[in-house]
């Protein structure tokens, strides 16, 4: 990296990393769609089964990621996409998701790996498949981007998701 | 419109509102990060004592206390405050203090060489973890490299003045943090609130950048450095001296930091 200091290369480089962790099938129901990722390494497609014995079991999701060149220092900007949304308490119809380590909880040591696995384990410990309660207005008049919608995080209801006023 | 699932996928409306106040809110957090960062750089040079009291020009309380300040220490070096300001001046100092005395440094470079191996045994991911730990060890190394320690220390302040290598040093702080206070969860759980457990804490308060420091960082950070802390707390509260700890207790420290609410700057006797 002679003359570059580690911020300028890392974002492409963790995320090639990154690639190659997903593509070895270390995540089960996990998979990248490497084509796209080569295509272009700052957005992906990365393919999720419901885990078995849940509520979404049998059911493929589609997430994507997309990454800024100061990635890892800020978070990927993650979404649902495609035909499939799951109906979750915590997932928008638009794909939105409230998920603290998307944002606030973020930390440069997470991976796309971690990012799955907590989506995963979001999904696998839902007990009643429903949108969230403020569905129809969030995804009015949200921005595009989930990361410009200031969540709300770690209060006991389960979820505060925005707060409008 | 309004039923649940009627929207359909990834198309957002367009008829955005007027405001959206989350964006106003964000746009301005920015703001005041851009105005932050473009006035105040991640580590000063050091300025006399008596810089302080420009800040409070009319506040006695203050006043009294940068008086107390001055008869203990000459200089303090601002660091940037964006929520890394603990870690920075910590990581800052303690190096600082090394390049002085090669034999303490060398034993620090090995603990910082072995500390990977120790972060992947407790389960923080190699390849996450690899890119902050090899940018650590490269700055230890180039310093090291440096026979004459005022060059060394110049080296220092120029790499922690660089975002690239100063932020990796402060991501790499944070775990080694974290991995102090999960290694030692039983004792460090006595001293979290509420409900959460360490790794809760560790996974929301320590590792994220940005979040700011309490005692339980400071002293987690301590211990994974072996090395302690002097904290000089400088606030509205009564009294004309300011109040001071140790962290952990009892212990020989080797950097003196200046608290500020909400803020750490390092001290020099």
């Amino acid at each position: 990296m002679a003359g570059l200091s580690p911020s300028e290369v890392c974002g492409i480089e963790k995320a090639t990393k990154g690639v190659n962790v997903l593509s070895e099938g270390a995540t089960p129901g996990v998979s990248v769609d490497s084509d796209l990722a080569e295509q272009n390494l700052l957005h992906w497609i990365i393919n999720m089964h419901g885990a078995p014995g849940t509520l979404y079991e049998g059911e493929v999701f589609q997430l994507q990621f997309k990454f800024s060149n100061k990635y890892p220092f800020d978070s990927p900007e993650v979404t649902f996409v495609g035909n499939n949304i799951p109906i979750h308490p915590h997932v928008y119809s638009n794909g939105h998701i409230c998920l603290s380590i998307l944002t606030d909880d973020w930390s440069p040591a997470l991976s796309v790996q971690s990012v799955c696995l907590s989506i995963v384990s979001m999904l696998s410990s839902c007990k009643e498949k429903q949108r969230p309660p403020d569905n129809a207005f969030y995804v009015k008049t949200c921005n595009k981007n989930p990361k410009k919608t200031k969540w709300w995080y770690h209060d006991d209801s389960g979820l505060k998701p925005t707060k409008k006023t | 419109m309004g039923d649940e699932g009627e929207t359909p996928p990834g198309s957002i409306s367009e008829d955005e509102p007027q405001v959206n106040q989350d964006e106003l809110i964000l746009a301005q957090q920015r703001q005041i990060e851009k105005e932050i960062s473009e006035s105040i750089p991640l580590v000063g040079d050091l300025e006399p004592i008596s810089s302080l009291n420009n800040e409070y020009s009319t506040d006695p309380v203050y006043l009294d206390k940068v008086k107390d300040l001055s008869t203990k220490y000459q200089y303090v070096r601002r660091t940037r405050p964006d929520g890394n300001c603990f870690f920075r001046a910590f990581s800052y100092a303690n190096i600082e203090r090394l390049l002085e005395k090669k034999e303490e440094f060398s034993e620090f470079y090995k603990l910082a060489e072995d500390s990977k191996t120790a972060l992947v045994e407790l389960g923080f991911q190699q390849f996450t973890v690899e890119d902050f730990y090899d940018t650590y060890m490269e700055v230890l190394k180039r310093l090291r490299a440096i026979e004459d320690a005022d060059e060394a220390k110049k080296e220092l302040h120029t790499l922690f003045n660089t975002q690239g290598f100063s932020d990796y040093m402060v991501v790499y702080l944070r775990l080694l943090t974290s991995g102090q206070l999960q290694k030692d969860k039983d004792f460090y759980s006595c001293f979290i609130e509420g409900e959460r457990t360490v790794s809760d804490f560790c996974h929301q308060e320590v590792e994220p950048m940005y979040k700011e420091s309490d005692h339980i960082h400071i002293i987690a950070a301590c211990a994974a450095l072996c090395t302690g802390v002097k904290v000089i707390y400088m606030d509205r509260g009564t009294g004309k001296s300011c109040n001071e700890h140790d962290l952990p207790e009892g212990c020989t420290p080797t950097v003196h930091l200046l608290y500020r609410p909400g803020h750490y700057d390092i001290l020099y006797p």
